[in-house]
This record gives C-alpha cells, structure tokens and sequence, in this order.
C-alpha cells in the first residue's frame, strides 16, 4: 500500500471576481501517493492553477481539509505555512521564475536560505542538483545568459533543493519551444522514475501529460475524469501537416521537415 | 548569498535609477548636515560679538553709575585763555546765555571740548571772565570742595592745549585767533585712592601700562599723540621742552580724548607753567541722588565756578547702552530666527528623505511583485521578506548619506549661505575705547561628529522610508508568482 503524500477531502474554493462569486473548485477530492507522477488537465477556468495553489500551500481554501503529510496545511498560519513551502514543497512556475540578479547556483541555493544548512552544505547541495539537472559548468551564469530549457533546469534544481515531499508544476512547459520541452518533461519523468520523486503538474499539453502515471482532467472544480496516463494517452502521433505517422520524440516531421508542437 | 549581497545587487541593477535617487537623496542628505553646520559656525561667531556686546553693556553700565555721581567745576572760561586776541564783544556784562550762534559752532564745539563735554551754554552765564588772562582755579579750592556734604572725593585736573595760534576771521568781520590744537595735556592728580575708586584714568589701555600712583617724568599718550611725537612705548618724548617717557598709549573712547596725553598734575602744572593751578575739579558725589544738593552747595559756594553734573554725558551713555541693549538683543533674536529657519529646512530635508525613500522602495515593491511571490512561493518568510527591503532601503540611503556628506563637505559653506538667513552684523562702533569684534568669520565646516551623525540619519531615515513598503513587500500574495507578464 503506498502511502499518501497529499489528501484532499471535499475541498471547496470559492472568490469574488467582481460581484460575480466563481466556485473554482467545489467539493474535490483527491489522494497523491508517494512516487506518483500526475498531470492535472482540463480547459481554461476549469480550477486546475486554483487547485494546484492550493495544494501548493500558496492560496487557502474556503473549505475543506489538504493533508501533506498528514498534516492540515489549509487552516495553518501563514507564519507556519512558510516552513511547510520551505521544506515539503517544491515549485516549478511556467515563466521560471528565477532572480535576474542571482546567477544559476544562487538561485537554487535560496530555498536554503534560512535552513539549518551551513553556507558550504548549501553551495554543495545547489552544484550536485545543478550537476543532476545537467547544467555542471553553468553555476555561474545568470539567467540571461541560459536558454529558456536551461532556465526551467535551474527552476527544477531549484524546487528540489530542500527535498520536498512533492514538486508542483505549472505549466511547466508552456514557455517553451519542441526540443526544450521534451527535455523538460523527460528531465521529470526520470526525478520521478530514479529518484522517486512525487511529482504533480499542470498541463494543457495531451504529450506532457502522456508521460505521466495519472492524468485528472478537471471540469467546472471537480474531477471529471482520471485515467491512468501512459499506455493510454499513448496513442500514434500524426503530422498536423501532411497526416504522415510520427514519432513521440520527434520535434520536425519527418516527411514534411515542418516544425512540430508538442 | 546574504541579504546584503543581494540588497547590493538588487540596487546595481538599475544603474541610472539608483544613481539618480542617490544623488537626490545625498543633495539631501547634505542640506541636512550643512544646516547644522552653518548653525553652529553662526553661533559661535555670534557668541563672540554678543559676549563682547554684553562686556559693553557692563562697562557702559559701570560708567554710568559712575558718571552719575560725578561733578564737574570749572572756572568760567576766560576766552583769551583759549586763544581769542579779542573777545566776542561781551563787554556790555550780559551773559551770552543763549546766544551760542554768535560764536562760529565748531568754537563751541572746540571750547566745550576742552571742558571734558560737560558744557553747555548756559554755563557762559553768570560768572566774570577775562579776568586777568588765566584759566586756572587756585588749588585752594580743592579743599573748600572737599569738605562739602556729600562729597566722596575731589580730583584736581590741569588740562592744557597746545597748538599753533591759527587766525580765523568770522563772517562778521572780526578776525580772531584760534589755537589748532595739536595735543592736550592732562595732569592728573595721581593718588591710589582715585585712581581705584574713581573714572580719573583712561580704561583701555592698548600698549604699554596706565599711570599710577607716584608715577612722574611719565606721559601715557593717545593713539594720535603716538603719531604726532613719532614715539613709541619706552622712547622718551619733549613736551614742551622737556623729557617724558612713554609708558603707554590708551585708545581713546570720545573726541576730547583722541589728542590728549595724560601725565601727572603736577609735572603739567610746571610744564605749562601753571604751578599751584588746576582747570577742573571732578567732585565725586556719595552718591547718585547726592549730585544735586552737591553741584548747588558748590555754587553757592563759589559762584564764580561753573558747575555741571554731566547730565548731558549721562544722557548720552545711556542712549548709547540702550543701543547696545537693542543690537545685542537684535543678534540673539537674528540668532533664534536662524534657529527656527535652520529647524523648518531639517524638518523639510528629512521629511524629504524618508519620502524619496518611500517612493522609490513603493516603487521597487510594485515593480518586482512576481518575483517577491516567487520569493515567498518558495519558502520565504514575510520577515525574510521584510528585511530584505528594509536592508536595500538603508543600503540606498547609507550610499546617499555617503554622497551627501562629500557633497556637504565641499559645499557646506554655500549651502548653509544659500538655506540660511543671515545674522545681523553688529555696527563697528566703539565704547570706552573697546572696538566691537564686528569682522567675523564664518567657518563652516562638516566634523566627524557631524558626518557620524549623518551616517546614522541615513541609516535612521531609510529604515523609516522603507519601513511601509517592506512591509507592502512581505504581504505579498505568494500566488503573485503565478503572474504571466
């Protein structure tokens, strides 16, 4: 039996915008074990950012209990809070996010901040997860200086920093072009399959999303559907262009030599 | 990576905006600290002129009380005594009360001169003159004043001017000879109890030492005789024929004062010749309210003496004190209008400051409000948070301060000149001789205390400035990381 990193149990968001009340997400409930990797899917408005904040510690919900690692995170202070996003969370943002200011191992070093760990333990820690994320010899570049894959690695290097119990991800492709975003999602998918990483992200993309273990499509605030993600989104891949079969990892069709998305 | 570091890098990331909101806030910075500076350099240069004020003030004071109880009696003037061949034509015996425009006014002026500026016309009145060509008093005299009631001390003087005759004719007509004086010769009767108690000497000695006790063959000269015999203290000079030496130079308080040279009476009465006479006796009453009753026993005594009891004289000190009184009372007022000026601009410039502060860190907390999300979506406290702008605010006023005290160091002088009223300049008038200490000169300079002090009003005002929008900073909605610009 895997043991669950996050329970949500009849979880309800509701604010105003304007004078219009908006339920985002009404009575959802959800369960992420352990080494699991899900895509949370669904259309524009459906709650997927709201339900992803929440779960992130970062909004609170109007009602309803969010359980990371046993622990009711929806009714703590924020002086509390921090520490839960500090040390059990970790946060991939679609636009980065990283500190113009601070080259790439400062900025992985600052989640560290503030932690038990001496400035040494820090720099170490933040050159290995730059190591892992492939980016060794980059420690010193600031961002403008790394492409925009490269940034998403140093965002990732990042987010693991103080071990957290479950990254979350938020669109975490969506800035980024063919071959940069299949190396980002591979990039997850092998922190998760080596490292056993818990890893949630939110999508609009079918071939993010195929990667992952369970995929949640969220309509209207609650769940609509879950599927297992794999085998079953794993379907042939067509050229939007000339309808020849293409490969997953493919970023140009073969035939046609056009440029693919996604 | 500390809060510092990045505070530091944070503000070099906007090079032009940082330098420019440094340069404001060091202009700043610097009024703050030329303010005060210019204060105490005002203050203290003021201090001087008011302390020298307030030493007028008590030297006129002393003066005053002791004109008061002075009187004094001179034989009515014999006019061929001073010099005219032919009296004005007096000869019907009417006194010339009242008839001072018969006489060309700068002889009025010369003649009550040579009486110490205790005459007034009506002192031609009533006595007999061109008795016998003399203008001395037998000093018997001296004893029948002294013992009068009331009477504290009496003190013989024998005053002579010397000169060239000078011949005058008067619109008139008439020709008469005037003596140019060149130098007056005061003998003073040099005993200790006088000298001590009572105002027989000059008080401002400028070189050398004043007359005392038992001093003889000894002439303390004024400024004017010092050019006049080309003598200096310790040479000996001939007057008249005879040797002095020079044991001092007084500066001189009044008209009557800047030719004469003082000695003792009775090496003048021989020098002029005049041996047992004496021109004036200074009664010194008990007291003031004495003077009255004195100066009338003394004319009822010798009708013959003209008696005055320097009313005009007392009159004149205390216009002259209470115009001291007013310009001293004037620069300390001058002073606390700086003051209050000086206050209003710090208030003004450190209000200012904290502004420049504010804006700048409102600003910079509104323009980097994803990445503050950021900040706090991945585990920053809002205390972190906080002092991380509070450290960038005090940082950016620390390097103001730094710029305001070079800028206040070298413009100091300008910028107090420019920010503050100035402090009335006293008149250069002189009393009893003290000239007032009228050339000051300002010397504004930042010291190390000041720039200490404005090292920690940068460090004070930046934590003020930026104190609301750190706190703006770390209310900062972690979900602002979401935001897609």
């Amino acid at each position: 039996m895997s043991e669950a990193v996050l329970r949500i149990e009849n979880l309800s968001k509701e604010y105003m915008l304007g004078k219009r009340k908006v339920h985002a997400l009404s009575n959802l409930d959800l369960q992420i074990n352990a080494g699991e990797f899900v895509s949370i899917m669904g259309p524009s408005g459906s709650g997927k950012t709201t339900l992803l904040n929440v779960l992130g510690c970062i909004d609170k919900p109007t009602s309803g209990q969010v359980l990371l690692d046993e622990v009711d995170v929806a009714n703590l202070p924020e002086g509390e809070l921090y520490k839960i996003r500090r040390d059990k969370i970790g946060f991939v943002f679609q636009t980065f996010n990283l500190l113009p200011y601070l080259n790439a191992r400062e900025n992985v070093e600052l989640p560290m901040e503030n932690t038990k760990k001496s400035k040494i333990e820090r720099r170490q820690r933040a050159s290995e997860l730059l190591n892992m994320v492939g980016l060794s010899g980059r420690e010193e570049h600031r961002p403008q200086r790394l492409s925009s894959g490269e940034q998403q690695r140093v965002a990732i290097a990042r987010a693991l920093a103080n071990d957290p119990a479950i990254i979350l991800a938020d669109e975490p492709t969506g800035n980024l072009d063919g071959e940069n975003k299949r190396e980002i999602v591979e990039l997850l998918a092998n922190l998760n399959l080596n490292r056993g990483t818990t890893i949630v992200i939110v999508t609009h993309d079918a071939h993010v999303a195929s990667h992952t273990e369970r995929l949640l499509l969220l309509r209207d605030g609650k769940i609509a559907k879950e599927k297992p993600g794999r085998h079953l989104i794993r379907k042939k891949r067509i050229c939007p262009y000339c309808n020849s079969p293409v490969q997953a990892k493919d970023a140009t069709c073969p035939s046609c030599n056009k440029k693919l998305d996604g | 990576m500390g809060i510092i570091t990045r505070a530091v890098r944070n503000i070099s990331r906007r090079k032009i905006r940082a330098l420019l909101v440094i340069i404001a806030l060091g202009f700043s910075m610097a009024i703050m600290i030329s303010i005060p500076a210019g204060v105490i350099a005002n203050q203290e240069s003021t201090l001087g002129l008011t302390q020298n004020l307030g030493t007028t003030i008590t030297l006129t004071e002393a003066s005053i009380n002791e004109t008061l109880t002075q009187i004094d009696c001179t034989l009515t003037p014999s006019f061929e005594g001073f010099g005219f061949t032919n009296p004005p034509n007096f000869s019907d015996g009417s006194a010339p009360q009242g008839q001072g425009g018969m006489i060309p006014p700068d002889l009025i002026n010369f003649t009550l001169g040579q009486f110490g500026g205790g005459g007034r016309p009506g002192q031609f009145g009533g006595g007999p003159f061109g008795s016998g060509g003399t203008v001395a008093m037998n000093e018997t005299l001296y004893s029948d004043i002294s013992e009068i009631e009331g009477v504290a001390a009496v003190a013989a003087v024998l005053e002579a001017s010397e000169g060239e005759n000078q011949t005058i004719t008067a619109p008139d007509g008439r020709t008469f000879t005037r003596l140019n004086t060149e130098y007056v010769i005061e003998g003073i009767q040099l005993t200790s109890y006088l000298i001590d108690n009572y105002p027989v000497l000059p008080v401002n000695i400028t070189t050398g030492r004043n007359l005392q006790a038992g001093d003889a063959g000894v002439v303390l000269l004024s400024e004017e005789n010092m050019v006049y015999f080309g003598a200096d203290v310790g040479d000996e000079i001939e007057i008249l024929g005879k040797a002095f030496e020079v044991i001092g130079v007084h500066g001189s308080s009044g008209v009557e004062d800047r030719t004469t040279l003082y000695m003792n009476l009775s090496d003048a009465q021989a020098l002029t010749d005049n041996t047992g006479y004496i021109t004036t006796l200074h009664v010194f009453a008990e007291n003031s309210e004495a003077v009255t009753d004195v100066a009338s026993s003394i004319s009822a005594l010798h009708p013959e003496l003209s008696v005055s009891t320097a009313q005009e004289r007392l009159e004149e000190l205390q216009a002259l004190q209470s115009s001291y009184t007013t310009a001293l009372e004037n620069a300390e007022a001058s002073v606390s209008q700086m003051q209050t000026t000086a206050f209003g601009e710090i208030v003004v410039a450190v209000a200012a400051t904290s502004l420049i502060v504010l804006f700048v860190m409102l600003y910079t907390v509104r323009e980097r409000t994803k990445e503050i999300g950021t900040l706090k979506a991945i585990g920053f406290s809002n205390w972190t948070v906080m002092r991380q702008f509070m450290m960038e605010g005090v940082l950016l006023s620390l390097f103001a301060g730094v710029v305001g005290i070079t800028i206040g160091s070298i413009a100091a002088p300008a910028l107090s000149g420019l920010l503050l009223p100035t402090v009335t300049q006293l008149g250069g008038a002189n009393v009893f001789g003290r000239p007032l200490n009228t050339t000051s000169t300002l010397t504004i300079s930042i010291t190390p205390e000041l720039m200490l002090i404005a090292l920690g009003a940068s460090v004070l005002l930046g934590t003020l400035g930026s104190l609301y929008p750190a706190w703006r900073a770390s209310r900062t909605r972690p979900a602002e990381a979401m935001r897609y610009e």
